[in-house]
């Protein structure tokens, strides 16, 4: 009977933190529903992401000139030509630029590009029905003692090539994977001498004892730390960019590789560390013949998953200034281009899915 | 004939936690001596030839090998007066994922120096005494193989040739066939017998059954509980003292 009323009273209980979970989180399951329509251009952008774009060809021909000096050296060329005037010129001087034999009735465009490369636009234009055209233009303000004239003749014909937005999120996903690398050594490099330090069945006496105390602490307490909030810091200290990112994930990889470490130590059998003892080897020797070679197998596979949860957790490290490609993610984000950001979220995808595939094979291998 | 080889001498080992493995146990082994020691698991057999070398330290009570007080002496001596005693295991205690011949090697460990081991070096000439050794067990064809490759009286016969990397003065072999079958068993005794009577290695030697240490025995210490209660020669064994040693209960069994 008793036991009977404690259950009913139990489930009164269960059922009113449930009710006043679902006020205060303000469930409401038809908005789901009803605001659809909000979501639907963003999941619509998401299955639409940039990555190869069509454009068309060109004919280009760049004309150097020098600014104040001597006339460059033209180098040759074959195909369409272009003439400029004068090819030692100063600021504001004019000049008649004169291009033949590119494709007939093609718009085109002029380019001033100065000596870091920049381009600026000089003049717009369609070529006549032999393939030339005639244009006078006047030499822009511009750094540097030299630049290039350069002609653009667009093509009917278009080619397809990968989306800058693409290049961009390939390069950033790159530095992403190298910079879950860095961090991930980095914690190998802290984790080995601490996870021998604490493992409990190489402590001995009162001292060992003592140190594995401390390292189970450290570690511990490292562990502890979420890596978003040590990104934050290191953003702060070193400045944000991917140097912050490979600092927050090896602090956190020292932890828990740490862990992991000493636990595949613990776990080693003991029967060889004995037989290894009683030849008369000492402690450093029992270690380099009966307990490394028990652990390296594991060593491999654990320091090879963190290296894939390190990508996974770089890309959450980026948005709050850690590099990589979360932060360029966050920019898309923030800017709401959609499109951009979902090239940047299926780059993601990919990468952490091969990593995946791949560390598991590796796993297999050397287990 | 003056001390003997061995000497244990009220030898007591309470294990944290109260359990009483050795109870005042002495005896004298003289040199060239096989001796088993038999009696029921948890009789302290184990907790006997752990203390000789001291990979368990005892709660009281002395051991001499050789003329060395074991018990007197600190860690570095217990490191160097290991180095001449070899041992032999009931699981082998390999090193499963290194080749047998390093294996073998590492019964040198105790004679070389430490940043030898750091890089494995190895000098040539260690490297073919660990292969004479291996060809003294049968097994020289195995010496690059890693040894969990290996069948169980295989590797047990690699513990036996890391034993005699040590060239030890006394080998303990704490129930060296017990996970083996009995035609193995009976090989690999009797490369331990040989070692004893070729070389003079005197044994002390752990076994589970009474047929095995009537074998190989010359002479047989029984633990009951901790305490020594018989001493003598195998033949000695009658049905009274089987009993006495095993309980009431027990039936002797042959092994083959």
């Amino acid at each position: 009977m008793r036991e009977r009323a404690w259950r009913a009273v139990m489930l009164v209980l269960a059922a009113a933190a449930f009710a006043y979970g679902w006020r205060v989180t303000r469930i409401d399951l038809g908005e789901l529903a009803t605001k659809a329509h909000l979501v639907r251009p963003l999941v619509r952008d998401l299955l639409r992401p940039e990555l190869l774009e069509r454009v068309p060809r060109v004919q280009e021909v760049a004309v150097p000139v020098s600014l104040g000096g001597g006339e460059p050296p033209l180098p040759p060329s074959r195909g369409p030509q272009v003439q400029v005037s004068s090819r030692a010129v100063r600021v504001g001087q004019e000049v008649v630029v004169r291009g033949e034999e590119f494709e007939p009735g093609r718009p085109g465009r002029l380019v001033w590009r100065d000596a870091t490369g920049a381009p600026a636009p000089l003049a717009e234009f369609s070529t006549d029905a032999r393939g030339g055209f005639q244009l006078r233009v006047r030499i822009p303000d511009t750094l540097g003692d030299r630049g290039e004239v350069v002609a653009v003749v667009e093509l009917a014909q278009t080619v397809w090539r990968p989306s800058e937005t693409l290049r961009l999120v390939a390069e950033r996903m790159v530095e992403t994977v190298f910079l879950a690398l860095m961090g991930t050594a980095m914690g190998v490099v802290f984790a080995v001498p601490l996870s021998f330090l604490g493992a409990r069945n190489l402590a001995y006496g009162p001292v060992g004892l003592a140190v594995y105390g401390v390292s189970r602490t450290v570690l511990n307490v490292f562990r502890s730390v979420e890596p978003l909030i040590l990104a934050t810091v290191f953003a702060v200290w070193v400045g944000i960019g991917p140097f912050a990112g490979v600092l927050a994930l090896g602090v956190h990889s020292v932890a828990s590789l740490g862990k992991l470490y000493s636990e595949a130590i613990e776990a080693i059998d003991p029967g060889p560390i004995e037989a290894v003892e009683a030849t008369g080897a000492s402690r450093l020797q029992v270690v380099r013949y009966a307990v490394i070679p028990q652990i390296v197998p594991q060593f491999i596979a654990f320091t090879i998953y963190r290296w894939d949860i390190n990508v996974r957790m770089s890309t959450v490290i980026g948005f709050v200034g850690g590099g990589g490609i979360g932060f360029l993610l966050m920019q898309y984000i923030n800017l709401l281009l959609w499109q951009k950001a979902a090239t940047a979220v299926w780059a993601i995808t990919v990468v952490v899915a091969l990593m995946d595939y791949l560390s598991a094979r590796v796993r297999e291998r050397v287990t | 004939m003056g001390k003997p080889f061995l000497e244990v001498e009220h030898l007591t080992k309470v294990y944290p936690g109260g359990v009483r493995a050795l109870e005042d146990v002495s005896f004298e082994v003289a040199r060239g001596e096989f001796v088993v020691v038999i009696g029921l698991s948890g009789s302290g057999k184990s907790t006997l030839l752990r203390c000789i070398n001291r990979l368990v330290e005892p709660t009281s009570g002395r051991v001499w090998v050789d003329g060395v007080e074991i018990t007197a002496l600190d860690r570095e001596g217990v490191r160097r007066v290991r180095r001449e005693i070899g041992m032999i295991f009931q699981q082998f205690n390999l090193v499963k994922r290194l080749p047998v011949v390093t294996n073998v090697l590492t019964g040198r460990l105790g004679y070389v120096p430490g940043w030898w081991s750091l890089v494995n070096y190895w000098p040539p000439g260690l490297v073919q005494q660990a292969l004479d050794a291996l060809e003294r067990v049968g097994i020289r064809d195995k010496a690059y193989v890693r040894a969990d490759q290996l069948s169980g009286g295989q590797q047990q016969r690699v513990g036996i040739a890391r034993a005699l990397m040590q060239e030890p003065k006394l080998i303990l072999a704490d129930e060296p066939v017990a996970s083996l079958d009995p035609a193995t068993s009976h090989s690999v005794l009797r490369y331990v017998e040989e070692l004893n009577r070729r070389e003079g290695i005197t044994v002390l030697c752990s076994l589970h059954f009474l047929s095995l240490a009537r074998r190989y025995g010359t002479r047989v210490l029984a633990l009951k509980e901790g305490r020594l209660v018989f001493d003598g020669h195998p033949s000695e064994i009658d049905g009274r003292r089987f009993r006495e040693i095993y309980g009431e209960d027990a039936v002797e069994v042959e092994i083959a």
